[in-house]
């Protein structure tokens, strides 16, 4: 039960990051982005074609280290046209446009995926090795472990920043009035641009990791691991980057218990489902959430 | 008869022809196009009429199909089949959509793909559920592709028809309130948490009855593909390319993404196969859809339809913007239809103070924004409440309104209205106006006008729809009570104008129609001659007077011209910070130091009132 | 004071969509001076200012900052060419702290020593913000908050304060403080003001004035006038509707 609890955590640290991303976007622009775990799947995508068949032209298979690079590169520059071209034209309209538009993004890169590299499993080898390590009875991959890790440098430096550097106290003027941050000087399109950059990377790492943790990643499974960061980021409060992790790992523990206890297939999606509601029900804001998550 | 009339019904016989004359096997591909059609459809009144997105009917699908087939195989008649997938179906939907009335519609839309998930990977797995190795028994009468396509095609007219229903009843009024003003929706009547579940409701009988149409040509359903998560991805391209609220689009978005692809064997140009590139085609169309068009392909055919209409010269010129001088005589009498609205007796008693506040306090964040007001308003009055930006006089208008939560006791007709839910006020006999024009932009003024008189509809929406009780004869009523009411204002001649594309100096006089409409007994006017010319604003006090003087409205006006108070009020309240300093008759209390000095400042209160 | 023009508004027009609200405004506002916007809601006094900062588009006429043609500047840019801005309603960051606001004030302050310094100089002008430095805005009433976006404002040391409405919600004595403050920042940093108000109060200030009736400059007065123009305003308010007699 305790491995189950562990390896739970590490799952949860993997939606975490890409939750991370949905919380910054939300906060910074109030557009929920549904297209985050398909950025990160499909910059890893292209990591591993390389990987396996070679960069077109160069012939040079990457190693698996440089897969996680290419995840996390390609991620970004996804990220950052998806910003410019579809997210900011669509400023003045009604948030469930961008949402529409977010969700469009993640089909055509699903499909995209499905149409280069087909339906069946592409085998992840690990970026970071195949060691492994031992905590309280839980055998923890490599990967599972470097999520973690990564995870508490994420938080870390995202502390620092919003409380250290001049550009993230930008970042949260934006996020609280963006008219009043533009009088003040902040440029405010700088802001968006960073949030998509992040979210994009911190995906890419996701999809990297994650999908080397289960062994294997499938066009479309990052929508579902996507849906679990989403789950972990409502759960959590939409604008609180701390309830994004809270509610992330939450999910990922949740799964892990659930899933290993039960016999029954979906039972773990049951459990997501109804540990989703619930929050909502009790407490629309989210567990750390602000008036503004509602 | 314009030519954009009649062009959808002409281009939808000439595409019935054209389909009835192709081979079976194509036929029988077209029943699943409209099996889709009508599932997107349904998808498309949540989305375009109350604003909501769901990713979870691919799973409303399924489980339309599965009980379906389900029942069907167990000996119950077909007919049977298909309305208990069309009860289970909506049943699902609104469950599905319960947490609409907790969150707003972003993270409605997480809990609708948590749904899609757990019903793929749930519900989907379980035998039971998925009507494993049961199958449908194809109804004799319709043995035949054509007679089930044309089955089809009766459902989907069905479907359409339900549509027209919903839209010209109380149901699509109130669903573009929640849409657009959802704060706001009460004061008409509107409640919103009902009016969502019935559209969720709504939405699910109709992907029932398209899953039903599945179910029946497909007869046993072993794969669970058509419900998966990419499914209700590629409703929601078919619905926004094809044009949110636009049946036909739609429609052509249905054949488009999921038929085109059957009856070509392969795409020219990029030599792919086409039930590869269709689907990834549709969703950069959505992309580029949301981004750049918008209205979709129901964009582009309204746009043939008005070039039609002027091309041959049928098209309408832009109508004055400006309301037209009113006939006094000939509108009062017509004016006092008004007057009659089913109220209880207790509500028509003449009582002397029609409104009544104690020591109301509201309070936003540890701030108050009123502090302690007390206030009366006697009936036939026109009462002013002035003050500086601020100072508190929309916050009792919301507090009157109920759209905030306020201490103290506020009674209308010794009705406490504090606690009461804010969608009663217009039944009691309230009704208000906005800063900022709180009706619908994006809807027509004869629609706004309709909307402001929910009330006067009692019957539920869903009653409403299928024709229950009085609601046709209500229905009527408030139409002719909209006319009555714009011509009282001068503004018959816009009726069919969308709101967002009148001036504001116009919108405002719309505002107050509407309101008026509505039969109230007190009418709360926030701001109503701002941005007027002193002409307009001059000829809204006579107005304002008539109301009273013909119609028994009592008001009560916020406002910043002052000659105006001073010219048309009884009685004026000043209010500073939250606090009344200063009430009596308007003469008097706008010369009073304090009043004087909250708009120009304390000095001048010294010298006092006039200028030698 | 110098007749160099700091700020001048040449026939500006612009709206919103299809909306047109201001309709060719001129005016101008010169260095060192105070300068009132008046009118009445409706007038179009807010979407002057927000057309002049950028965050409305101009759709003709200009707007000149010391001669440099800014109309199609975005407000981050001109932010940075010594105009600071005191919004409507007073734009605080509410969830920020007191110092947080401060801070963002001086964010396009490079020099780390002189962000110090008006740090001092705010704390030194405003002890209560000094005492309520970790508290958050959204929880100060509102006359602080009045004193602390003004302290924003000044915290880049700019040549001119943009002030929208300052008198929104405040009571004639928390105006008048509001007001004092203004005359004594312009008087002892040479900061021009730009105050656009409804409250005639301001031009008790100002050293010259214009009055704004929808989407027109409809009045404008200098020096002495300003006094007649403070006393035409108060006739209006009191009765001078179209055709009524003042006795």
């Amino acid at each position: 039960m305790l491995a189950r609890l562990i390896t739970g955590l590490t799952s949860g640290a993997g939606y975490a990051l890409v939750a991370v991303g949905v919380v910054l976007v939300f906060r910074s622009m109030r557009v929920l982005s549904l297209a985050q775990g398909e950025i990160g799947a499909f910059g890893f995508f292209v990591g591993l074609r390389w990987a396996d068949r070679g960069i077109p032209g160069v012939r040079w298979h990457i190693s698996p280290l440089l897969t996680l690079v290419v995840a996390v590169v390609v991620s970004m520059l996804v990220a950052l046209v998806v910003e410019r071209f579809v997210v900011r034209p669509l400023a003045s309209r009604p948030p469930i446009d961008a949402l529409i538009a977010t969700l469009g993004v993640a089909l055509f890169l699903a499909l995209l995926e499905k149409e280069m590299f087909g339906t069946a499993a592409q085998f992840a080898p690990s970026p970071v090795g195949a060691w492994k390590i031992e905590v309280f009875d839980a055998t923890l991959t490599a990967p599972r472990v470097v999520a973690f890790v990564v995870l508490v440098v994420v938080a870390v430096l995202t502390w620092a920043l919003f409380t250290r550097t001049r550009f993230g106290l930008g970042v949260l003027a934006t996020a609280g009035d963006p008219a009043v941050a533009r009088v003040l000087g902040v440029r405010v399109r700088r802001v968006y641009r960073f949030a998509w950059i992040v979210a994009g990377a911190l995906a890419g790492l996701a999809a990297a990791l994650l999908g080397a943790a289960f062994g294997g990643i499938a066009p479309f499974d990052m929508t579902r691991f996507g849906l679990r960061a989403l789950a972990g980021a409502v759960i959590g409060g939409l604008d609180s980057i701390p309830g994004a992790i809270v509610g992330s790992l939450a999910v990922g523990v949740l799964e892990s218990v659930v899933g290993g206890t039960f016999e029954e297939p979906g039972t773990a999606e049951l459990a997501v489902l109804v540990l989703v509601l619930g929050t909502l029900l009790v407490r629309p804001r989210g567990l750390l959430g602000t008036e503004g998550a509602t | 008869m314009k030519p954009s009339q009649i062009l959808a019904p002409v281009a939808v016989a000439v595409a019935l022809a054209w389909s009835l004359l192709l081979g079976d096997v194509k036929i029988s591909v077209l029943v699943g196009v409209v099996a889709i059609a009508i599932v997107a459809l349904g998808l498309d009144v949540l989305v375009a009429w109350v604003g909501e997105l769901s990713i979870a009917h691919a799973a409303f699908f399924g489980i339309a199909a599965f009980t379906t087939v389900n029942v069907g195989d167990r000996g119950a008649p077909w007919p049977l089949a298909i309305v208990a997938a069309v009860a289970a179906t909506a049943l699902a939907a609104t469950i599905a959509g319960l947490p609409s009335l907790r969150i707003r519609g972003l993270q409605v839309a997480i809990t609708t793909l948590a749904f899609q998930v757990f019903a793929e990977r749930y519900l989907f797995t379980r035998g039971d559920v998925t009507a494993a190795g049961r199958s449908l028994p194809r109804p004799a009468m319709l043995e035949g592709d054509v007679q089930l396509y044309l089955f089809a095609l009766v459902c989907l007219a069905l479907v359409l028809v339900l549509r027209h229903r919903i839209a010209v009843t109380k149901a699509a009024r109130s669903f573009v309130a929640v849409r657009e003003a959802e704060s706001r929706a009460p004061c008409f009547g509107v409640r919103p948490g009902p009016t969502k579940l019935l559209a969720y409701a709504l939405s699910g009988a109709i992907v029932g009855l398209g899953g039903a149409v599945f179910a029946m040509k497909a007869g046993s359903i072993s794969a669970k593909e058509p419900f998966l998560l990419i499914e209700s991805l590629q409703l929601v391209a078919i619905v926004v390319v094809g044009g949110r609220g636009s049946a036909a689009g739609i429609v052509t978005a249905a054949f488009l993404v999921k038929g085109v692809s059957q009856f070509v064997s392969s795409v020219p140009l990029v030599d792919a196969r086409p039930d590869r590139v269709f689907p990834i085609t549709s969703a950069a169309l959505l992309v580029a859809s949301i981004v750049a068009f918008p209205d979709g392909i129901g964009g582009i055919y309204r746009a043939a339809g008005r070039g039609a209409d002027r091309l041959l010269g049928k098209g309408g010129a832009r109508p004055d913007p400006r309301p037209q001088p009113v006939d006094p005589l000939g509108t009062a009498r017509r004016g006092s239809t008004l007057l009659t609205v089913p109220r209880p007796l207790r509500l028509r008693m003449p009582v002397p103070a029609l409104l009544r506040a104690r020591d109301v306090v509201v309070e936003f964040g540890g701030l108050a924004a009123l502090d302690r007001i007390s206030l009366e308003v006697r009936r036939g009055e026109i009462v002013g409440l002035i003050g500086a930006n601020g100072a508190g006089k929309s916050t009792f208008f919301n507090a009157v309104s109920g759209l905030v939560r306020a201490s103290g006791s506020i009674t209308f007709r010794e009705v406490e209205l504090v606690g009461r839910p804010a969608a009663e006020r217009s039944a009691l006999g309230i009704a208000r106006t906005f800063q900022d024009v709180g009706l619908a932009r994006s809807e027509t003024v004869s629609t706004n006008m309709l909307l402001a008189q929910t009330w006067l509809v009692p019957t539920p929406a869903a009653g409403a729809i299928l024709g229950f009780g009085r609601s046709a004869a209500d229905e009527r009523a408030v139409r002719h009570r909209a006319e009555i009411a714009l011509e009282l204002f001068g503004l018959q001649h816009l009726a069919d104008v969308r709101l967002g594309d009148l001036p504001y100096g116009t919108a405002r006089i719309v505002e107050i129609a509407s309101a008026v409409a509505s039969g109230p007994d007190l009418l709360l006017l926030d701001e109503a001659s701002a941005g007027l010319a002193p002409e307009e604003a001059h000829a809204l006090g006579d107005r304002l007077v008539a109301l009273r003087d013909e119609l028994g409205i009592t008001l009560v006006v916020v406002e910043h011209h002052v000659p105006l108070v001073r010219r048309i009020c009884d009685y004026a309240y000043c209010l500073e910070s939250g606090a009344v300093v200063a009430e009596g008759e308007p003469a008097v209390v706008t010369e009073q130091p304090r009043v004087v000095a909250s708009f120009l400042g304390r000095a001048h209160a010294a010298t006092g009132g006039r200028v030698a | 004071m110098s007749t160099q023009v700091a700020l001048h508004v040449d026939a500006l027009s612009s709206g919103y969509g299809p909306l047109q609200v201001l309709f060719g405004v001129a005016f101008d506002v010169r260095a060192g001076e105070i300068v009132a916007l008046m009118g009445a809601n409706g007038s179009g006094k807010t979407t002057t200012l927000r057309t002049i900062t950028g965050q409305l588009k101009a759709t003709g006429g200009r707007v000149l900052l010391d001669g440099e043609d800014v109309t199609r500047m975005p407000p981050e840019e001109l932010v940075r060419r010594g105009i600071a801005v005191v919004p409507e309603g007073r734009g605080m960051l509410r969830d920020l702290t007191v110092e947080q606001n401060l801070e963002l004030g001086a964010y396009v302050v490079r020099d780390r020593r002189a962000v110090r310094d008006a740090f001092e100089r705010a704390y030194a002008a405003f002890p209560v913000l000094a005492e309520r430095r970790q508290q958050a805005a959204g929880r100060l009433s509102g006359g602080q908050q009045q004193m602390l976006a003004l302290a924003r404002a000044l915290m880049s040391s700019p040549r001119l304060l943009l002030v929208d409405e300052a008198s929104l919600g405040l009571s004639p004595a928390m105006t008048e403080t509001a007001f004092d403050l203004l005359l004594d920042v312009n008087r002892t940093a040479g900061v021009a003001v730009l105050l656009v108000e409804q409250n005639a109060l301001a031009l008790d200030l100002a050293n010259r004035a214009f009055v704004l009736e929808r989407g027109r400059v409809v009045d404008a007065a200098e020096g002495a006038d300003v006094r007649a123009m403070q006393r035409r305003l108060r006739d209006a308010y009191l009765g001078a509707e179209a055709g009524e007699v003042t006795s």
